[in-house]
């Protein structure tokens, strides 16, 4: 019997194994070498071997905490304001019947195209001379802004498209957990005299609370990781402004060629992700039998 | 019935819901309007809304730009990276569903290594890849890509199996099969619409990638991400040319959201509704 299960494990895990042992663990392992030395692309092979002195001059690096400061502005504020939005187009969509599926199917096509067709999308649109809503803006008297360009701007605009590609999946992930609830509950509390702000507050948030904390906790991971948007839109800037970590990791890595430093930031943001990774396993799995 | 709806309230939502539909529909139809109509036109502002309609911008990129060649490029590399990732996939997510005595840990790894930024894989995975001689190669962004789609693929179909009972697998050892006839001949075929919602996803995910395109590919391997943002930099603003090209790189996966919506909504739900 245990040699079948030998057996079986060669033959059903051996090609997955060996593939991620190559793509990922070889990587991964390269990149935690790398970080604890001075490897630069510039020279031939990993370079003098020095400790943590990578991971110390990051931390101190001001470039580098401005990118952090950045990207948690830019997490809290798109995954506070796609929930919020998410959550009102998903419970007026749950309110109707015909149409539904229509609005629905329109709705969720932003977050399936890539981010790269819906930067250079909102580029075009927000040109500041040849783009429509500058035009829709003087129409109504309002002078248009240079919205990508003006570093005072130029986050907040980066944000507002990030949440038009990505209030999609919030209203994808909760109104498909408002379909599951049972009707029961409401039932009983309107025989009771509860009015539906009440059920809403006493039952809907209540049950629906675990996949509010599932769709934060992801949209977050996802929203840490942002990239390709910075990359269309603005490469970071005007001046450092949009530049978030996964963008000021690859430049240091791909324009300065400091693959040392730039492995030991990989591994600083791995340890800003794990937390919230392992936080978010901990709940699903609560919820999974 | 409880908590009877009033009409206007029905009619509000009506209103409300059309506006906010409107609001991520109307960039889409701008970018096909503007890749519709002349390069002249596409520049004038204000619009001049009665446009004659043509499909120059399309014919122009497809003559005078390989967009044949990165079109395929993406379909290829996104087919062959999904077929892989589901093969090799469900045999390991039913190994670790049915045999696998640290289950639970052998989870949580999968699902930890679907949290790890691009960023901190494209770095080493290129430096490996050009140190091999590998790049530009359809090869090395296969590989590539099963860093987080085989894991995607382990993680999606854990639950699918898992809703298939045990006792079946039973039922087929005590009539003579191998575990290997009972997983091909019986489990597969009823986790069917699982692996189809994780391959459309899986698909998806694959056509749109773009930093390790980026990175990993060359004049013959460029995929249509990379096409698009880099036709963006190297001739400024041919505004009808690019619409035309990005409406190429997103119709497939509009057609695949509209036709296959069941599926994907499945595939991206992600252990997060039960």
């Amino acid at each position: 019997m245990k040699s079948i299960r030998k057996s079986n494990f060669l033959l059903f895990m051996l090609p997955s194994v060996i593939a991620l042992l190559l793509v990922l663990a070889i990587p991964l392992g390269y990149s935690l070498i790398t970080s604890f030395f001075d490897t630069n692309l510039k020279y031939q092979g990993l370079g003098e071997f020095v400790g943590l002195q990578n991971y110390i001059d990051v931390i101190k690096d001001v470039y580098f905490r401005d990118s952090v400061k950045t990207t948690l502005i830019f997490t809290v504020g798109v995954v506070i304001l796609e929930f919020l939005a998410g959550l009102v187009i998903a419970l007026l969509l749950n309110n109707i019947r015909k149409g539904r599926n229509l609005f629905f199917t329109i709705i969720i096509v932003p977050m399936m195209i890539t981010p790269i067709a819906v930067g250079l999308i909102w580029r075009l649109l927000l040109h500041s001379d040849l783009g429509i809503v500058n035009y829709v803006l003087s129409l109504f008297g309002i002078s248009g802004k240079a919205w990508l360009a003006d570093a005072s701007l130029a986050l907040k605009t980066v944000m507002f498209i990030d949440i038009w590609q990505n209030v999609p999946y919030m209203v994808l992930v909760i109104l498909a957990g408002l379909v599951t609830l049972p009707t029961e509950p409401y039932e009983a509390a309107a025989i009771d005299g509860a009015s539906r702000t009440q059920s809403f507050f006493r039952l809907t948030i209540p049950m629906m609370l675990p996949t509010f904390s599932v769709v934060l906790l992801l949209r977050t991971i996802t929203a840490l990781k942002t990239y390709d948007l910075i990359f269309v839109l603005t490469r970071g800037g005007p001046g450092s402004t949009t530049e978030v970590i996964s963008y000021h990791i690859y430049q240091q890595a791909f324009r300065y060629l400091e693959i040392g430093k730039a492995s030991a930031m990989s591994y600083l943001l791995l340890l800003l992700i794990i937390p919230i990774a392992f936080l978010f396993i901990k709940i699903s799995r609560s919820r999974t039998v | 019935m409880y908590n009877r709806k009033s009409k206007i309230e029905v009619a509000l939502t009506y209103v409300v819901l059309t506006i906010i539909t409107l609001f991520f529909l109307l960039p889409l139809l701008w970018i096909l309007r503007t890749s519709l109509i002349t390069k002249a036109e596409a520049y004038q502002i204000p619009p001049n809304w009665t446009a004659a309609l043509t499909l120059d911008n399309y014919i122009n990129i497809f003559v005078g730009n390989p967009f044949g060649q990165y079109f395929f490029n993406s379909f290829f590399i996104a087919l062959v990276t999904t077929l892989i990732s589901v093969l090799l996939g469900a045999m390991s997510s039913y190994w670790i569903c049915r045999c696998a005595k640290r289950g639970n840990q052998l989870r949580m790894a999968i699902l930890v290594t679907q949290m790890i930024p691009p960023v901190v894989m494209v770095i080493p995975l290129s430096l490996l890849v050009k140190s091999l001689g590998l790049d530009d190669s359809y090869f090395a962004l296969i590989m590539s890509y099963l860093s987080f789609n085989l894991p995607y693929v382990i993680w999606m179909l854990l639950s699918h199996f898992e809703s298939i009972p045990r006792e079946l697998d039973d039922a087929c050892a005590v009539d003579g099969c191998t575990q290997l006839q009972a997983y091909f001949r019986v489990v597969l075929p009823l986790v069917m619409p699982g692996i189809m919602a994780t391959a459309v996803y899986s698909f998806v995910v694959c056509w749109n990638e773009f930093m390790f395109a980026l990175n990993l590919t060359g004049l013959n391997t460029r995929t249509l991400p990379v096409a698009i943002a880099s036709l963006d930099t190297q001739q400024g603003v041919m505004i009808a040319e690019l619409c035309a090209s990005t409406i190429v790189a997103i119709l497939p996966i509009i057609f695949l959201t509209i036709f296959i919506k069941k599926y994907l909504v499945q595939g991206l739900t992600y252990g997060s509704v039960k």
